[in-house]
């Protein structure tokens, strides 16, 4: 039971993080390869909170995320700024990712805090359950669903398929980017709080490039402009391996030979373009109920 | 006589050495329309970049409803009122019809992010009345029965009619053409004269059409006046009766006859 206790937060945690790149990514046509830094952030934040500050660990929680969301327009301001885009714009995010995986790792003292350093930095355990992260993740789901299909949402969708046309067209690159990523790394800040709060310790070794290229590859492997997509195989990508006690190493093989593929013959991903919506379980429902009234004439 | 809506003060741009928009003036009165020609090359759709300031202009200035617009950014100008079509057509691709013309319509979001999260009553009423108004347009541009369909399936005449209603969702004072006729048959071409005739008598835009296609520009500037480009600078300026007749301008687009033949 533990064991698959561990799948469903490990998965549900990273759906959380691979939502938030899915905003940007899939959805605002913006590639990131550091959204790992994002969570190292948030989490780290909201353990000092949790641990130092005795803060309710739901506040810890999202303050880690503001405070993600707010370091990354600290990278995103220059970079839309100067209309960095593309392949640039992903290394800044992986320079950045870095520089903060590297200051956690050498740095033992902030001020009058020990955080540890490459040693880690240990929190109270015991909150991130099963139900917990269930929850978190269908709050972040519902608000992922809300803003893709709101105006503010729809604008992002139109700067991923011509930026160009989005600006002649009267929007507003810069704000709407920024939005983007401030969302997507509020995401990111809450999925690593809730990491820390699971192992009971932050370590700067959990967001490694390893951690961020997972979260791109759920993101091209699910689908650009949908969100289910991206929900089942960021759930997959960390659940298969585990099942499968497949080697660490294997696993990014794995990873580059199907990148290859996915590009090769969908490249816009397995559930590009399919919104997350119940049309077939109402599809489903309509069936179920017209066989019934079928039967139903069928007595009479 | 009113203020112009559009002044145009000795517009240049040069790229590297090649001057390709040289010294042009002229102003547009409130809706007015105007027709812009010229040989390929002319500079018209440059024009239009300068105007949209896609292109910066090495010197001059453009004054709109009173005030300089230049080195403002493309959207800002968007939003102040011009808005316009591309001469290859630029549509959201994967966005569906309504999704284009929508976007138009709510380019400034109209209610704010955390209204956004919760669909607050009031961000429900205001996507419904966007919803309805981005319909009343495609019904305008007799685009409505395609409503659904992704814009990059559309076929290439309706690609262009919806990117005028995309343009017209902006909802602009100065509404900009470039070529509505490019690729039309005969049939469809007079079609889109009616369209874009109904376009400026109903929503009153002042606008300005490059176009190639001599029959959409004569009959719509009937009683207006033509500006021909050439090289870079305007060669003439006249009724459609006056630009026919000119010499200079069939010079232009004809080439000249050789000296004893």
């Amino acid at each position: 039971m533990g064991y698959i206790n561990t799948i469903l937060i490990l998965g549900g945690i990273n759906v959380i993080a691979a939502l938030g790149v899915s905003i940007l990514t899939g959805y605002t046509g913006l590639f990131t390869i550091g959204h790992a830094g994002f969570m190292a952030l948030g989490g780290y934040l909201s353990a000092v909170l949790i641990k130092e500050y005795e803060v309710h660990f739901v506040l810890a929680l999202i303050i880690g995320g503001l405070f993600a969301g707010v370091a990354s327009l600290i990278i995103g301001y220059p970079s839309f700024r100067s209309r960095l885009r593309g392949d640039y714009f992903a290394i800044a995010t992986l320079g950045f990712s870095e520089a903060i995986r590297l200051l956690l790792n050498n740095m033992k003292q902030v001020g009058p805090l020990n955080i540890g350093g490459s040693f880690g930095y240990s929190i109270p355990s015991g909150m991130a359950t099963v139900p917990v992260v269930v929850v978190a993740l269908l709050l972040a789901m519902l608000f992922a669903h809300m803003f893709v299909t709101s105006q503010h949402g729809k604008n992002c969708i139109a700067i991923a398929q011509d930026e160009v046309a989005a600006e002649m067209m009267g929007v507003n690159l810069l704000r709407t980017k920024l939005i983007a990523l401030f969302i997507s790394a509020f995401y990111a800040g809450v999925a690593g709080g809730l990491m820390g709060l699971f192992f009971a310790y932050q370590s700067p070794s959990f967001y490694s490039i390893t951690q961020s290229s997972n979260l791109l590859a759920a993101v091209v492997f699910g689908g650009i402009q949908s969100l289910i997509g991206p929900f089942i195989t960021a759930f997959v990508l960390v659940a298969a391996p585990q099942l499968l006690l497949v080697m660490e190493e294997w696993r990014l093989i794995a990873y580059g030979f199907l990148f290859v593929l996915i590009m090769v013959f969908r490249p816009q991903g397995l559930l590009g373009y399919v919104e997350m919506n119940f049309n077939f379980v109402k599809a489903g429902w309509n069936k179920l109920v017209a066989r019934k009234s079928i039967s139903r004439k069928a007595v009479h | 006589m009113n203020d112009p809506i559009l002044k145009i003060q000795n517009l240049t741009v040069d790229f590297g050495g090649v001057r390709a928009v040289n010294n042009i003036s002229f102003s547009l009165q409130p809706g007015e329309f105007i027709g812009l020609i010229g040989p390929n090359g002319a500079g018209k759709t440059t024009v239009f970049n300068l105007i949209t300031n896609s292109i910066r202009a090495t010197s001059g200035n453009i004054v709109f409803k009173g005030k300089s617009i230049l080195g403002k950014s493309p959207d800002k100008i968007c939003r102040l009122g011009i808005s316009r079509t591309f001469q290859n057509i630029r549509l959201f691709p994967q966005m569906t019809a309504y999704e284009n013309v929508e976007l138009g319509l709510h380019n400034t979001p109209r209610y704010s992010l955390a209204e956004a999260f919760i669909r607050t009553p009031r961000a429900q009423r205001i996507e419904a009345d966007t919803r309805r108004k981005a319909h009343e347009l495609l019904e305008m541009v007799n685009l409505e029965a395609h409503a659904d369909k992704r814009a990059s399936s559309l076929p290439y005449g309706l690609q262009r009619r919806l990117e005028m209603a995309r343009a017209m969702a902006a909802r602009p004072d100065l509404l900009l053409l470039d070529e509505p006729a490019a690729g039309m048959n005969e049939d469809e071409c007079e079609e889109l004269i009616q369209l874009i005739r109904r376009i400026h008598d109903e929503m009153k835009y002042t606008m300005i059409m490059i176009e190639h296609h001599m029959k959409v520009v004569m009959d719509l500037c009937t009683g207006s006046r033509i500006y021909v480009l050439n090289l870079g600078s305007f060669l003439a300026t006249g009724s459609p009766e006056e630009i026919q007749a000119n010499p200079d301008v069939i010079k232009a687009y004809l080439g000249e006859r050789k000296n004893g033949h």
